[in-house]
């Protein structure tokens, strides 16, 4: 077992010290611990494939999307999940379709689309894309998170002379934090590591996210393991930090995530 | 209305869901009828649009390359269901077993890959397989089984096995993890009966265990193929469907129609193609594992 669990573990922690040695260390002995490590690799990959610009591109898009997944699937899920009106079963039916669709399916006509909208390669472009496909999922964890929630809790606050607004806000959002930080973890990694969106609508080099920049990366300086394996780690960093800090989260999200979808 | 004590009008709750709404059928509704449209015609991208009717369509229906791709994906399907299910449960049993220690430990290293992106599997799995530099070679060099060496991912014979293992290797901890969750909501009275009865070691898993736990087996195996359909990450990076077409899926089909031959019009079709077919897919497997929700 022991066994096992390091093998499945090795490439990983491959990719991490490889990075550290240099190319002719590489070629020569590829299994090798560094003889001399440096972050020569690093800063060849920041100077060269410009690996700071795409890491900040992959920063802002996911911070933006998913802080727009969260609100937005805070207010939907609570409108779906307290009040019964015209159109909501509806309503909860189109987005359920949208955990179910094959995503892929979407790639083609939605470059088209962004095309002819002249969308394609800009700032904002990645994040509609990310919004919508993330909502769904963020939308079902709150509505079903809220119905748990005692309606008395919001018949109290009315009598206090509380808003609809502040009501929600400061009272019931921070009541959802344990789904709260579950959907913002699920949905960071998730965008974080998207790639079939950002290559077919993303071209200039400006705005790419990290997983596009990589693919790009590679075709350049195909020979150059090392420095790949610097921009992998680069990519990898944040994800790994993420998952040591909120492992237990992490699992239990993906599972419910899983076996609810 | 219940709950509805801060007279929240109709209007209200149309104005705060209609930025969700909004969002969604410009991303996910309007494409889905765009593609149909476009399925009718012959376009490039520039002024040109041909209306062809139902030419596509039948194209599609003759198209030998896009059925292998999809023959691909079943054939990547059935190893995943295989390395994806198989493995985790083996390893249920050895998890389910008080001997093994540092449980903790193995579940969080083998969940590891799980949040990595594709693309850096995709790399590293191509560096692992890399004929002259690659690590797998090498072991088989230092085991001194010279036979065994392969060029991994430019082989049309053993491609799509090669393919395969990084997405089974991504994939084991998410089963893995199911599969004990599922496992812990067993009685811990129904084990130790099954254990005094003389049900130990994989007697236990087999008769005792995986008869509990069948329904999450089932849902596991949906999940495993509706996750498969969509492979395209790995593969785009690994080996762009070549040598040849020999490791193309349809998503990657889709996407060399539409941006590398630029058939926008045929690459629509191919995608409502891809819709019908994974739906089907899913469907079936569904009515299959007779399972309600």
């Amino acid at each position: 077992m022991m066994i096992f669990s390091l093998t499945c573990v090795f490439p990983i922690i491959w990719m991490f010290y490889s990075s550290l040695k240099t190319q002719k260390e590489f070629s020569l002995n590829i299994i090798s611990l560094p003889q001399n490590p440096n972050l020569n690799n690093f800063v060849e990959a920041i100077r060269i494939g410009k690996m700071q610009n795409y890491f900040l591109n992959s920063v802002f898009t996911t911070i933006v999307s998913v802080s727009i997944i969260v609100i937005l699937g805070f207010i939907t899920g609570y409108f779906l999940s307290r009040f019964t009106f015209k159109g909501r079963n509806i309503l909860y039916i189109l987005f359920l379709s949208g955990m179910l669709i094959p995503v892929h399916g979407l790639l083609i006509p939605l470059f088209i689309q962004f095309k002819t909208l002249h969308l394609l390669d800009q700032r904002l472009t990645l994040i509609l894309p990310y919004v919508a496909l993330g909502l769904p999922l963020a939308i079902f964890l709150f509505e079903s998170f809220i119905k748990s929630i005692p309606v008395e809790l919001e018949e109290a606050a009315f009598i206090d002379g509380c808003t609809l607004q502040k009501m929600l806000f400061s009272i019931l959002l921070p009541m959802c934090r344990p789904v709260l930080s579950t959907i913002i973890i699920m949905s960071f990694l998730h965008w974080w590591n998207e790639f079939p969106f950002a290559l077919v609508l993303i071209k200039s080099d400006k705005y790419k996210t990290l997983p596009l920049g990589l693919a790009n990366f590679s075709g350049a300086y195909s020979t150059n393991y090392t420095q790949l394996l610097a921009g992998l780690v680069i990519a990898t960093l944040p994800v790994i930090i993420v998952y040591f800090i909120f492992r237990k989260r992490i699992i239990q999200g993906m599972t419910a995530g899983a076996v609810k979808g | 209305m219940a709950g509805n004590r801060f007279n929240v009008k109709k209007k209200t709750i149309w104005i705060a869901l209609s930025p969700s709404i909004a969002f969604f059928v410009f991303i996910v509704v309007i494409p889905l009828v765009l593609s149909i449209y476009f399925s009718f015609y012959n376009w490039s991208g520039g002024p040109n649009m041909k209306f062809v009717g139902l030419e596509n369509y039948k194209e599609l229906l003759m198209d030998g390359d896009f059925w292998g791709s999809f023959r691909n994906n079943l054939y990547i399907i059935v190893l995943c269901v295989i390395g994806q299910i198989g493995i985790p449960l083996v390893l249920c049993g050895l998890f389910i077993s008080r001997t093994l220690k540092f449980k903790e430990f193995h579940r969080t290293v083998i969940f590891i890959p799980v949040v990595l992106s594709a693309v850096v599997i995709g790399f590293l799995w191509s560096m692992i397989y890399s004929k002259d530099m690659g690590i797998l070679n090498l072991i088989l060099r230092s085991l001194s089984m010279e036979g065994l060496i392969r060029n991994w991912l430019n082989d049309p014979d053993i491609v799509l096995r090669s393919v395969s293992a990084p997405l089974i290797w991504q994939y084991i901890g998410v089963y893995l993890v199911i599969f004990m969750s599922a496992i812990q909501g067993i009685p811990q009275s129904v084990l130790e009966v099954a254990e005094l009865d003389g049900a130990v070691g994989f007697k236990k898993l087999r008769y005792v265990v995986f008869p509990l736990i069948s329904n999450t087996i089932k849902v596991a195996i949906m999940l495993c193929i509706s996750g498969n359909m969509k492979v395209f990450d790995h593969i785009y990076i690994m080996t762009g469907g070549g040598p040849g077409k020999s490791s193309m899926v349809m998503a990657q089909y889709a996407y060399t129609n539409s941006f590398e031959m630029f058939k926008l019009g045929y690459g629509s079709t191919i995608s409502i193609g891809i819709l019908v077919l994974s739906m089907t897919l899913i469907m079936l497997s569904r009515k299959l594992g007779g399972a309600k929700n």
